[in-house]
């Protein structure tokens, strides 16, 4: 189970527990979904001033050579993503 | 006047300041921090001059690293010496729905600025069109379309620039509109915190109650007044952000969109197909190998010819002025001190500018970021970055380029470690002292039918200096503590031809900020050295010409034999020959004697100073001719125990020292340079020669 911290609508926090949502790394290379909320307040910040925000579409596109992060797009935006930072990535 | 330019990472800021500034770029320091201070001044044409600062690219006045936390620290606090007067900010047409973040956080300080849209040129080519009156007026800052890099609309920027210039001296700059509400918690905190902060903007107040206990501008008791309104209001750090950046974007959002005219944002298929390939999981590293090969050959093979034609020109004019000069020391400190000091800092040149030529532009094509992306995990482990493994391998060539290099870590513990290990890497400089003393250790013999035991062991020294290097990271980086979180997050911008005009202007600054800051250093201890091998006291001196004299005498030397035997007896007696005996106890364990005592001292200049230094020491003129060096080294035996002195064991010991040891005095120069700090080099100066005295003595005893 996982802890999570999200935006309601009204731009309030809420805890929320869920093991069911579909974190980004967790995707197939190729495979995409919009971003419903993230796992981790200091990677969220950063995620959000590159424009990843909630609501978001992205797309793994592929992972790194030697077990590491993976390589994502979202809108015309490249970005490389730690595993740990694409796994603070949860899909709706 | 200060004009500060800013935008977010890949937003094309260094061509524009190129095309602004071109040659007339200077390079400082922020004080207190190691980040570069990269200013320009540029000349209107009202005759009034300004001075462009490039900042650091930065998404938001959040920051997590240090050169981000630089942009938030001057620009919170007006009292700071780089608050600018007027700030330029660089987006990115193409990608202005997410580069419009940081302007609006920038807006809300209330300096009159200027939104200036680069990348005109692919956002023809791609379709993408704004109203700019409209985004000027809904933005409230007067909005440009300019290219860096073909230099369409930079007239109209200085035109923009002069009137804004003209405006804010006047004080008519409009600085009014800003974007953002801010929440109840904020208002309450601002309202309360202001009497003590009278000059700063609602938003400079949010900004002070979110970094204050890292901002180094306040003092310990305004800290605690902020942490005490912090508690006390119910300002939440994370949470505000959050819902700051939403309602930021929540509001610039629409009006993109609104004067976007046409065009759709779409990333670049070549880029996809290219990456398809470059960051393949399997061919992605082959070829970032064959390209860093590449890379090395050419600082190895295209660096020799001029390094080379330095030596000769410097040694030549050395020879011509001692032999057209009086025997004097002055002509000494002209030939031996200065002329060599400045050749040892020119030589390097070559290395320098090729390496810097080749980086920036796979740096400007965006091959940089996928490297990065690739080695980040390996790298990781290690407590280094992505970016390392540029360093580390440029280090085979060169550490001085290569630490020079790491500028473009952000994270400054994994740049630190970085530019710590690098120099364990063998480099060029260290083969020669490996092909003299090899021949000592390892017998030629051939192995398992093809392998020439020699060259299994050269290998075996790089293996080992690789090895000392990721080791010694491992330990850094569980030693070195940080408070700066460590991303990835990497931004992979769009495939680009490079822009040659930035390509040129790296590597011109490179080389200058070399000859002129580390080159200064390089002198001093260039000057040490010649003192330390040229005197050591009249009495001890004369004895020594006396001695040399007598023994020519005997054997009727003729006089080149004699010029030899002469500065052999005169280092002798120096004060380098001196202090070789004053260490002699020191380096006894470790199997060497006072005249590698010398050779270790002078080393110090640059390690293939050895091979010369043997050669003096040994009375052999042409200081070329390792083969003779070599024999003369063999016959060389100690005069208490009958011994040969270069037996396997002294050879392997001290080939152990020249792999780790730290004996480079213009690497440490560099390190202190982009440390700005002495207690960088010489922490490393201490591990890197510890573990070497380590290993030889280890190995010397082994052996013996």
């Amino acid at each position: 189970m996982v802890l999570l911290i999200r935006l309601n609508q009204n731009n309030e926090f809420v805890v929320a527990t869920s093991n069911t949502a579909k974190q980004l790394v967790h995707l197939n290379a190729g495979k995409g979904g919009f971003v419903s909320h993230f796992t981790n307040t200091q990677m969220a910040c950063k995620l959000m001033s590159m424009g990843i925000l909630p609501g978001s579409r992205v797309e793994v596109i592929r992972f790194a050579p030697f077990g590491g992060g993976c390589y994502v797009k979202a809108d015309n935006l490249l970005i490389a993503l730690r595993k740990e930072e694409a796994t603070s990535i949860v899909l709706r | 006047m200060k004009v500060a330019l800013i935008g977010n990472p890949n937003a094309g800021k260094t061509s524009i300041f190129n095309q602004l500034t071109g040659l007339q770029q200077k390079v400082g320091n922020f004080p207190g921090v190691t980040v570069d201070r990269k200013s320009g001044l540029v000349e209107l044409s009202n005759g009034q001059t300004v001075e462009i600062i490039d900042f650091p690219g930065t998404y938001s006045l959040y920051p997590t690293s240090k050169d981000e936390r630089l942009v938030v620290q001057t620009f919170i606090n007006p009292a700071d010496n780089n608050y600018p007067d007027a700030i330029v900010y660089i987006a990115d047409v193409t990608k202005l729905e997410k580069h419009l973040l940081l302007f609006s956080q920038v807006k809300d300080l209330s300096i009159p600025i200027l939104l200036v849209l680069n990348m005109a040129d692919l956002a023809e080519q791609e379709g993408i069109q704004y109203d700019l009156t409209k985004l000027s007026r809904k933005l409230g800052a007067k909005t440009l379309l300019v290219s860096g890099r073909s230099g369409h609309g930079m007239d109209d920027l200085r035109i923009a620039l002069e009137d804004l210039s003209r405006a804010t001296l006047e004080g008519t700059a409009k600085t009014d509109s800003t974007f953002y509400r801010l929440s109840q918690e904020e208002t309450r905190f601002a309202t309360q915190i202001q009497e003590h902060f009278p000059n700063y903007t609602p938003y400079q107040l949010v900004l002070l109650g979110h970094h204050a206990q890292w901002l180094p501008f306040l003092t310990s008791a305004q800290k605690d007044l902020i942490a005490k309104l912090v508690t006390d209001t119910d300002f939440k750090d994370f949470p505000l952000q959050v819902r700051e950046t939403m309602q930021r974007y929540d509001f610039f959002t629409p009006l993109v969109y609104q004067a976007k005219i046409k065009g759709q944002s779409t990333a670049s298929s070549f880029t996809d197909r290219l990456d398809n390939l470059l960051t393949n999981r399997f061919a992605g590293p082959f070829i970032f190998f064959g390209l860093m090969m590449l890379i090395f050959q050419a600082i190895f093979a295209w660096a020799k010819f001029p390094m080379d034609l330095i030596e000769v020109i410097f040694g030549d004019t050395g020879d011509w002025l001692k032999s057209h000069l009086p025997h004097h020391w002055i002509t000494s400190l002209l030939t031996d001190g200065i002329l060599a000091g400045l050749g040892g800092i020119l030589v390097f040149i070559p290395q320098i500018a090729i390496l810097f030529f080749l980086i920036s532009i796979l740096e400007e094509i965006g091959y940089m970021a996928r490297a990065a992306f690739m080695f980040d995990r390996i790298m990781q482990f290690f407590g280094l970055n992505g970016r390392s493994i540029v360093a580390l391998i440029a280090g085979g060539a060169c550490a001085i380029p290569a630490i020079m290099s790491t500028r473009t870590i952000s994270n400054w513990k994994e740049r630190l470690i970085t530019i710590m290990v690098t120099p364990f890497i063998s480099c060029s400089a260290r083969i020669p002292v490996y092909t003299v003393l090899i021949g000592f250790a390892i017998p030629p013999t051939t192995i398992w039918g093809i392998f020439n035991l020699q060259a299994l062991a050269f290998m075996g020294l790089y293996v080992l200096g690789i090895t000392a290097a990721l080791l010694a990271a491992l330990v850094f980086r569980l030693i070195l503590k940080t408070n700066e979180s460590s991303f990835l997050m990497l931004e992979l911008p769009e495939y680009r031809t490079p822009v040659m005009r930035n390509v040129w202007l790296t590597v011109w600054e490179k080389v200058k900020t070399f000859t002129v800051e580390a080159g200064k250093t390089i002198m001093i201890i260039s000057m040490v050295l010649w003192v330390l091998s040229s005197f050591g006291g009249t009495k001890n001196m004369q004895k020594a010409e006396a001695e040399a004299t007598r023994i020519a005498q005997e054997q009727h030397l003729d006089i080149k034999a004699y010029e030899n035997l002469r500065s052999s007896k005169r280092l002798a007696a120096s004060y380098a020959g001196q202090l070789g005996q004053i260490i002699e106890p020191v380096i006894k364990p470790l199997g060497f004697d006072w005249k590698i005592g010398i050779a270790l001292i002078t080393s110090f200049a640059a390690r293939e100073v050895f091979v010369g230094t043997m050669a003096t020491i040994y009375s052999i003129g042409n200081q070329e001719d390792e083969f003779s060096i070599s024999k003369q080294m063999a016959k060389e035996v100690d005069p208490e125990t009958g011994k040969k002195i270069y037996s396997v064991a002294t050879s392997v010991s001290l080939l152990l020292f020249y792999v780790f040891a730290m004996q480079c005095m213009s690497t440490m120069a560099v390190v202190a340079r982009e440390t700005k700090s002495w207690k960088w080099p010489l922490i490393q100066f201490i591990f890197m020669t510890g573990l070497a005295y380590l290993a030889s003595y280890l190995a010397y005893h082994w052996l013996a």
